[in-house]
């Protein structure tokens, strides 16, 4: 009886996995055809070619090399600020009796009820009036600026919970209010920083909408809006985009993989007291 | 905040590309207000930047490679920047109404074109045509605003024909038809043999229904009346526009009922394959097919419905404007005389692999037996069309997107489903 059940499970849970897995598969196995193959039998059908030019087009024809640095060069420092600003909003409004501060708590997560479609216009505008425009410098400050809200909120109520004994304690030690943020408080959040880390990394590394309203230059453009390029204006290679795809999924999917540990872990702190 | 979820992600991509197109719409109002104070960088008299939405890899290279001849040539140096067909699109207006915007565009001739021109976002390019004094009276007029001077340089056009397999129709006996009744007889046949007559595909690419729509408007109503309705001039409503679909129920039942769910690139899989009978579709298809059958490829015209209506067709022209705004006007119109030269234009259609006629007259199209064909048809006819958005709007595209597909889905709701586009079309008119 038991080991029915275990059975079932298992085969139950082979079965779900291949259907989340089943997408990426399929991707995967397209970008080793060729495109004669793909035109011939459709995407669907079942591989009777196999090439790895496919990524070759994609890093080099596609400037695939150029999209990813750019996609560094905004993401890193993203994340890194929005989540450096956050946690000092977030040490100062829940460790502090601040005037207002659960109104400017809401206030920052009303921000992020808006949906971003109607602030294009303002921000296009915004960033041409003060010269950002068509700079990598303009799709930063938008990340910073829409992540922060959501972040404290996050940080808030994690640091919220921390007990206000740690913080007595390092003040009677003698610690200022730099020293208990940076040496008590940023140490004691990590696993939520961890965790956010890895989740602003996959959402500004994976945006797309934020970067073809900032920028227009080709040489600017970071990963997502290069893999749309690769659309034709009628025909699309597909096994070049499958490929395209498969190469700017690495970066995210080492992350995760290196945070994946704070990522489990940060969901479950304060789960349970 | 961007989103983590794939689809989400997608879906929201989407929203944002609609939001983007009413962004380029009220940006036209804020034009004003933020070109009087914007930042000054770039350009100058410099390089001349070109936007191109030409983002299929061999179109790329094409231009990559004219623009390298440029260079070489010493009169100027311009940069080219490709940008996905689709940001382009809803991009557009942004590019053009910014402060400091990029100096020449890959667009659409005719009405798309013209609107633009009505708003003064683009630069007077008569001088550039004093040298194309051989290029025909038509592309002039397709390039002249209402104001008489000449806003668009064209690069080249393309046709729109039913497509087929050689082979396939060889195997089932059967020939190109030249009327309405041969061509209800033809699709018949095939029908009986099995094989779905029409291809179409409408899933994600559900503007390819409308060149059903616009040349059965064009051999019924003819083309003035054609453009006068998508100019709304006259009503959807009508009764000369229900005789369209009057006609197309006829046909009705020969479409692939496959058709609806995959997108044109997959439905010209299933032509390929004999899956489909024959595909209402522009050249420009021919990129999805395998190169072994490239040579096994033939069209014939849209049959004749009424003989007495003159001969229209479709031949959407692609070319180029600039901005109003640009900083060097000298060398835009420089690389623009290069654009329309007979060299340019030889080598642009010698490195993409679509079948593309050059707009220069004096300069030599590939000589397949197809492109041969395509000229003798469109040199035929006494009239050239573009096709339903660029001969409208991009605004109006989806209303015709949503009539016709309704119509696929009921045709017996016709009166209804014209109605409403008639209402969609007045609230996009008075927008």
């Amino acid at each position: 009886m038991n080991k029915l059940r275990t059975g079932t499970f298992h085969t139950g849970m082979i079965l779900l996995s291949l259907l989340w897995l089943g997408p990426v598969l399929w991707v995967v196995v397209m970008s080793t055809r060729s495109f004669d193959d793909i035109a011939a039998h459709g995407v669907g059908s079942l591989p009777r070619s196999f090439t790895l030019d496919t990524y070759r087009q994609a890093w080099t024809d596609g400037g695939e090399l150029r999209a990813l640095i750019n996609s560094m060069l905004v993401t890193v420092p993203s994340v890194a600020l929005s989540l450096g600003l956050a946690a000092m909003a977030a040490f100062a409004l829940s460790r502090f009796r601040i005037p207002g501060r659960r109104t400017i708590l809401l206030l920052m997560l009303a921000g992020n009820l808006l949906p971003p479609q109607i602030l294009l216009i303002p921000v296009a505008k915004f960033s041409e009036l003060t010269g950002l425009y068509d700079t990598l410098w303009a799709l930063i400050a938008v990340q910073v600026g829409f992540g922060l809200g959501f972040y404290t909120f996050v940080l808030h109520g994690f640091m919220r919970d921390l007990p206000g004994e740690i913080q007595e304690a390092a003040t009677i030690d003698g610690a200022g209010t730099a020293q208990i943020f940076t040496r008590v408080m940023l140490p004691l959040t990590r696993p939520a920083l961890a965790a956010l880390g890895a989740l602003s990394f996959t959402w500004i590394f994976n945006d797309l909408l934020w970067a073809i309203t900032v920028l227009r230059t080709d040489d600017n453009m970071p990963v997502t809006p290069a893999l749309l390029a690769l659309q034709g204006q009628f025909v699309s290679s597909w096994n070049v985009i499958a490929a395209g795809t498969v190469i700017a999924a690495v970066p995210t999917v080492a992350v995760f993989l290196r945070f994946q540990r704070h990522f489990v872990s940060g969901l479950a702190l304060g789960a349970v007291k | 905040m961007s989103d983590f979820d794939p689809g989400r992600r997608r879906f929201l991509g989407h929203l944002g590309l609609a939001g983007l197109g009413a962004l380029g719409a009220s940006s036209f109002l804020s034009a004003c207000a933020s070109s009087a104070s914007g930042p000054t960088t770039g350009n100058g008299s410099g390089a001349v930047t070109i936007q191109s939405n030409l983002s299929s890899p061999q179109a790329k290279a094409a231009m990559e490679k004219l623009i390298a001849n440029f260079n070489a040539q010493g009169k100027g140096t311009a940069s080219l920047n490709t940008i996905a067909s689709e940001t382009f699109r809803t991009q557009l207006p942004t590019y053009l109404t910014s402060a400091n915007p990029p100096d020449l565009y890959t667009w659409y001739a005719g009405s798309v074109a013209n609107d633009y021109a009505s708003r003064n976002l683009l630069l007077d390019v008569s001088d550039v045509w004093k040298s194309l004094g051989d290029y025909p009276q038509s592309l002039r007029t397709l390039s002249t605003d209402a104001s008489g001077k000449q806003i668009f340089v064209p690069m080249n056009n393309y046709w729109w024909g039913f497509f087929y397999r050689k082979s396939n129709f060889a195997k089932w006996g059967v020939q190109e038809p030249k009327t309405w009744t041969e061509f209800l007889a033809l699709c018949e046949t095939l029908k009986s043999k099995g094989v779905p007559p029409i291809g179409i595909g409408l899933g994600d690419t559900p503007w390819v229904a409308s060149a059903w729509f616009d040349y059965l408007n064009i051999r019924i109503n003819g083309a003035p009346f054609h453009r006068e309705l998508l100019a709304g001039k006259q009503r959807f409503d009508d009764a000369r526009v229900k005789a369209v679909f009057t006609r197309w129920r006829e046909a009705l039942p020969y479409f692939d009922p496959k058709g609806k769910a995959y997108p044109f690139q997959e439905a010209t899989t299933a032509l390929l394959a004999g899956k489909t009978g024959m595909f209402l579709i522009g050249t420009f298809f021919a990129d999805a097919a395998p190169k072994d059958a490239l040579g096994d490829l033939d069209f014939f015209r849209f049959p004749i419905i009424d003989p007495a209506v003159p001969l229209a067709e479709e031949a959407p022209t692609d070319g180029f404007f600039a901005s109003a705004k640009t900083a060097n006007p000298t060398g835009t119109k420089a690389l623009l005389t290069y654009l329309s030269g007979v060299e340019a234009q030889e080598a642009y259609v010698k490195a993409s692999s679509g079948i593309v006629l050059p707009a220069n007259p004096r300069a030599k199209a590939s000589d397949s037996p197809l492109v041969v064909k395509g000229k003798a048809m469109l040199d035929e006819a006494k009239e050239l069309t573009q096709f339903f958005n660029r001969d409208s709007s991009d605004a109006l595209q989806p209303t015709a997107d949503t009539a016709l597909t309704k119509f696929i889905d009921k045709p017996d709701q016709i009166d209804a489903i014209l109605r409403e586009w008639q209402a969609g079309a007045e609230k996009v008119f008075k927008g």
